[in-house]
């Protein structure tokens, strides 16, 4: 429990913010109009708080994409350092592996990796949600750090979604409570279908042939079974309010990961070519001529061919030093 | 009698380095590679811990998890060396006394 302490102490300030953004949407609500102790009124506030802060988080995501997009510069050298450790899967050269690697992302100025802050400031958004409900279900409405007093605490604390599903339970703590009880359990299907979508979206579509190859895929493609289960035991653990959160927050990823592969796919991705044949199609119906015939019957085709070329266009040029040499 | 007093030593070392070896199984795949750095933070503070013990190995581990954020150049960034090893390591990663003591 110090633990818990130390760190709610720790994240003081995120709390305070996140509070904040929760009270003003409630207000905002309230006075448009809604019951403001109605289920309803709070679970918005959540979607607000959720719209608020991945739309604060967009610039690091835009960050990681376009270091992806330099990714496509290094695949060559991310190939030697492939092809020489091929085969070895023991601990120290995978180690090894790994060190060259980082080494050469760092001489290229790129990072694919964004670090594991945008995660770490979701979670005291959890723990905050988190508390305030837990609070709520254990009677003494404590109130928040900030400005979720005391009266706001416990109204969101034992507000119930359409006055039959108490936002602070959950499955283990319904006690037959079958409304809570049927929420958590289609909450937890729409997370899982969600994640789901935005797995197989990057996977399937949005990844060059280098990166289906790497470990890295496979790593993925286990976590893509591995989470339904996740969401099955936060379903049955975490209040719906906390649940909520997560689903908008999974639903919000979605969309963005839609947007971002329609158009701005990473090089090389079959996502990337289905844009280039979206774009000359377009041109085609706008009547611009140009080379799109061209294009279009490559796409048609191979569709592999004409992405291929461009790390091939460079093992080009290397051989010809090579001859010159 | 001294491996005993070694052993009691090392233990809040090793508590430390079994809650990171149970992270690094199970939460850490979670989410999968995202550290920009190399070693990872749970990595390089395990190794930290490992090496420097409970108060420098938290304070090290502390201050790499600061300097990552995607912001951050990364690369390459290891532990600061010990100058001499007194223990040995086994598979799993506790820290143990070395097993040929020179006395």
């Amino acid at each position: 429990m110090d633990l818990f302490a130390f760190f709610g102490n720790l994240l003081w300030p995120i709390k305070w913010v996140i509070e904040a953004i929760l009270v003003a949407f409630h207000e905002i609500l309230t006075f448009f109009g809604m019951d403001a102790d109605a289920g309803l009124t709070w679970v918005l506030s959540i979607v607000g708080l959720v719209l608020v802060v991945r739309a604060a988080l967009i610039p690091v995501f835009v960050r990681q994409i376009k270091s992806q997009r330099r990714m496509m510069e290094v695949a060559p050298q991310l190939k030697k350092i492939q092809d020489k450790y091929k085969g070895k899967k023991d601990q120290f050269s995978r180690e090894a592996m790994s060190r060259e690697t980082m080494a050469m992302y760092k001489n290229a100025g790129t990072n694919p990796f964004s670090s594991c802050l945008p995660l770490l400031l979701q979670m005291p958004i959890f723990f905050g949600l988190f508390s305030v409900l837990r609070n709520a279900q254990l009677e003494g409405n404590a109130p928040g750090v900030g400005l979720l007093n005391a009266e706001l605490s416990e109204s969101f604390g034992t507000s119930s979604l359409f006055d039959i599903a108490p936002l602070h339970l959950a499955i283990s703590t319904a006690e037959g409570n079958v409304a809570v009880i049927i929420t958590a359990v289609i909450m937890v299907i729409l997370m899982t279908g969600s994640q789901f979508i935005t797995q197989l979206q990057i996977m399937s579509k949005n990844q060059s042939a280098e990166m289906k190859a790497s470990p890295m895929y496979r790593q993925q493609r286990i976590m893509l079974y591995l989470l339904p289960l996740v969401f099955a035991f936060s379903g049955f653990t975490f209040p719906l309010g906390v649940m909520f959160y997560w689903l908008v927050s999974n639903f919000w990823t979605m969309g963005q990961q839609f947007l971002v592969i329609r158009n701005m796919p990473t090089p090389g991705s079959e996502a990337a070519l289905a844009r280039e044949a979206r774009l000359a199609k377009r041109n085609q119906r706008k009547g611009i001529v140009e080379e799109t015939p061209d294009a279009g019957t490559i796409v048609i085709e191979e569709p592999k061919n004409p992405q291929r070329e461009q790390p091939v266009s460079k093992n080009r040029a290397k051989k010809k030093q090579g001859k010159k040499k | 009698m001294n491996a005993v007093v070694t052993f009691a030593l090392l233990i809040p070392r090793n508590l430390c380095v079994f809650i990171l070896r149970i992270y690094r199984a199970v939460i850490s795949p979670l989410y999968g590679d995202v550290c920009r750095y190399y070693p990872s933070c749970s990595h390089y503070t395990l190794q930290a811990i490992q090496q420097h013990g409970v108060i420098r190995g938290v304070w090290l581990g502390s201050r790499r998890l600061l300097r990552c954020h995607p912001w951050a150049e990364g690369g390459i960034d290891d532990i600061p060396a010990r100058r001499h090893d007194r223990y040995q390591i086994t598979r799993f990663g506790f820290v143990i006394a070395a097993s040929h003591e020179r006395g």
